[in-house]
């Protein structure tokens, strides 16, 4: 899948465009949260604050996921939902929700959204939820098979062939390679590495990346000039292009 | 250990066994002393008939006609001896006796002189009991008792013959013995009368006090019901005896009345904590998930960590907040927690205006003195709703706004006023401002966390006072504290 060109989003120059994602919400701190989570994982980010600009702003197309909440001070997350459906847009939509609603959740499902969670949710959990919904609608699917030279990485299979020949990584080295070929040019901190590998709650030297580094690049046969370079006093990048 | 089988048995059982218990118990003495009554009433009116009709014969055959008008009043003559009266005591015991009744004519030692039986159908004689005899001779004339001879009942009567009316001198002893059959069957009617009264009596009492106990508690018994469900969380559940003006109605009046009070103070704590537990998903989705987002990378990226950061801070500010606010809540339900001191309104103000200068963010705040007071007042607490209400005044008003205060002396209270210019309260919102969390439309945008002025209320309230406000949506706010004067006035 080929790279997006420059989308305007001054965070977004260096990543692919993974989908344009329509946040409603009118916590601007939960907006701010998800507007800066969105970005940098790669998706286009259009904040709106209320219920009728939400349906404006979907009239104008190329949006590929809603995420929508209920309290809103206009019209409320339910009523853009039927409204939503109502007018034959078929744009997958995530509903945020309090618990005191939860037959609202059978409501708000029954009204057309695709999936819900409840607030306080988990950043993760919402992230894996959106890329389900673009997964299913087909629209915006992620690459299965990652490639950079002679290297080549499936995703699905979790095959990993260097010149055709196969590369044997474990788990961990296999997810820091993925991580770096989806994210071409990102500098990566030990410290971000170590979360998105080791998980949030792991506490640890972080020497253990440098480690895990050295041994995938001995494996893939990665010599100077590297596709895994090492960023002096900040982390390490992927450059595909050599 | 009989005593707790007593307190084992339930409250009907025990009423209706104590009721019962009584009423026979007072029956059966009644029944008794009537019975007694009457059967020595009808054995002293057997005897004085016996007496009665024996009297003429033993005077006839005692006292001859030819001597009774001559000799009376003169000391007898001393021919007459016990000689005398063996010739006599046949004729005596035979005239004496009748169908029923039998005479035995003894002497001074006790023989048998006479006996008046001769038919067969004639009831036979008991021998003289001596112990009544010897009293009989001894000179009581009404010696009477009653004894069983061959199964049949009979009545035994001494009379002492003397040897002139009125003489201390007695010459032998008369024995009459009747048949108590008639007696004996008037006392046998009378008590089956009494048995069948009193056991009708008994069931009829049981009947009526198993009624009457059964109607007094078996409405305990559905409050009690009641009470159980209740236990089991049914708040909702009521025993309802409107019927009833007793005792008892008032006592289930009394307990729905508590119970309705129990469920509704029960809702609001669940409202409260609701609210409460709603007030922290924003905070916490935004602590958590902004920093679930920095983990994952923008921590690598100033521009976009420093927003996060900036909101987390925020947020985490906002909890902390909450926290104090709701402590302080929870502590404002005792009023013991105020501490009043007497103290001076003007030097309490102008200390105030200094703080309330740092809070004013550019307002134009200004004091306006009312007359010199002193009031006994809890200062912390004064200031702590000042700056609340001084808090909601500058982020409901723009800058170069004026906000003023002061205090008044009215009608036995001291009135504390804080005014401002500002946007006002929109009349769909004055009714709730008061509520725990409640936000106008513009207060959740303002930040804070709608504790503010219950806050404000619960403080002012635990002095005895209350609070008051006027708005006018464009115009500005105004809110006054009123404070008891006098000591007697707050309680
Ligand atoms: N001075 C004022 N001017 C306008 N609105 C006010 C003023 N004071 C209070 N309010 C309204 O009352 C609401 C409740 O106030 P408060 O209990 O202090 O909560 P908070 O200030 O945290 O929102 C506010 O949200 C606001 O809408
Ligand atoms: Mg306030």
């Amino acid at each position: 899948m080929a790279d997006r060109p420059f989308q305007g989003t001054k965070e977004s120059f260096w990543v692919s465009n993974r989908g344009t994602i329509l946040v409603v919400e009118d916590e601007r701190a939960i907006m701010e949260m998800l507007r800066v989570g969105f970005t940098y994982e790669g998706y286009e980010v259009i904040a709106v604050q209320g219920g009728r600009e939400a349906l404006d702003r979907l009239q104008e197309g190329g949006v590929d996921v809603v995420v929508l909440d209920i309290m809103l001070p206009d019209v409320d997350g339910f009523e853009v939902c039927r409204r939503i459906r109502s007018r034959g847009w078929d744009v997958p939509i995530l509903m945020l929700t309090a618990k005191k609603e939860i037959e609202d959740r059978v409501r708000g499902l029954d009204l057309g959204a695709d999936d819900y969670l409840t607030k306080p949710f988990s950043f993760d959990e919402l992230l894996a939820r959106v890329r389900a919904l673009l997964r299913r609608s087909g629209k915006k699917s992620e690459a299965v098979v990652l490639s950079a030279g002679d290297l080549m990485l499936n995703v699905e299979t979790r095959e990993v062939t260097k010149g055709g020949k196969p590369v044997r990584l474990t788990p961990t080295e296999f997810a820091l390679l993925e991580l770096f070929m989806r994210h071409p040019r990102r500098v990566f901190t030990r410290e971000t590495l170590l979360n998105r590998l080791w998980g949030y709650e792991y506490v640890g030297d972080t020497n253990v990346v440098d480690v895990h580094v050295s041994h995938l690049r001995s494996k893939i046969g990665d010599r100077p000039p590297r596709l895994i370079r090492t960023i002096y006093g900040v982390g390490y990048a992927f450059y595909p292009e050599t | 250990m009989r005593d707790s089988f007593w307190h084992s048995l339930s409250l009907k059982t025990r009423l209706a066994l104590l009721y019962g218990g009584l009423l026979a118990v007072v029956l059966c003495l009644l029944g008794g002393v009537l019975y007694l009554n009457t059967r020595s009433f009808l054995l002293d009116a057997t005897a004085k008939r016996i007496r009665a009709q024996a009297k003429p014969v033993i005077e006839h055959w005692l006292y001859p006609a030819e001597f009774m008008p001559p000799l009376w009043g003169q000391s007898p003559p001393k021919t007459r001896n016990s000689i005398d009266l063996e010739r006599i005591a046949s004729f005596l015991a035979r005239d004496l006796t009748s169908r029923d009744t039998v005479a035995l004519v003894l002497d001074r030692q006790g023989r048998v002189l006479a006996v008046g039986r001769r038919l067969p159908e004639e009831p036979e004689a008991p021998s003289p009991q001596p112990f009544y005899y010897r009293r009989a001779l001894a000179g009581e004339n009404e010696v009477n008792y009653t004894t069983w001879l061959n199964r049949r009942h009979l009545l035994v009567l001494f009379i002492p013959l003397r040897w002139a009316p009125g003489s201390e001198e007695i010459l032998g002893v008369v024995q009459l013995s009747t048949l108590l059959t008639p007696v004996d069957k008037i006392l046998f009617r009378q008590r089956l009368v009494l048995i069948v009264g009193i056991g009708l009596a008994l069931l009829v009492g049981a009947a009526l006090g198993l009624f009457l106990t059964t109607s007094v508690l078996g409405d305990l018994t559905r409050m009690v019901s009641t009470c159980r469900a209740i236990a089991l969380g049914n708040l909702g559940q009521r025993v309802n005896l409107p019927h009833r003006r007793d005792e008892v109605g008032e006592l289930a009046q009394a307990f729905d009345h508590m119970v309705e009070r129990i469920e509704a103070s029960f809702a609001a704590q669940k409202r409260f904590v609701a609210n409460a537990a709603h007030e922290l998903r924003t905070p916490v989705t935004v602590l958590l998930g902004s920093l679930e987002v920095l983990m994952r990378g923008a921590q690598d990226d100033p521009t976009l960590s420093a927003g996060l950061m900036q909101n987390m801070y925020r947020e985490a500010k906002g909890l902390s907040r909450l926290c104090e606010e709701l402590l302080d809540l929870s502590r404002l339900d005792l009023s013991s927690h105020v501490k009043k001191e007497l103290a001076d309104l003007e030097t309490f103000f102008s200390s105030y205006m200094e703080k309330a200068a740092l809070l004013a963010q550019g307002r134009a705040l200004s004091l306006e003195k009312g007359p010199s007071l002193a009031a006994e007042l809890d200062l912390g607490m004064l200031e702590q709703m000042l700056n609340n209400l001084l808090d909601n005044a500058v982020r409901h008003t723009r800058e170069g706004d004026s906000i003023s205060l002061g205090w008044n002396q009215g009608d036995g209270w001291l009135e504390i006023w804080i005014a401002d210019g500002g946007e006002g309260i929109h009349s769909q919102d004055l009714p709730h401002i008061f509520e725990p969390f409640y936000q106008g439309m513009r207060g959740k945008e303002a930040g804070g966390t709608g504790l503010g002025l219950t806050l404000v209320k619960a403080m002012v309230e635990a002095h005895g006072g209350r609070v008051q406000v006027e708005s006018e949506p464009g115009h500005g706010t105004r809110f006054t504290l009123f404070f008891p004067l006098d000591g007697p006035q707050e309680d």
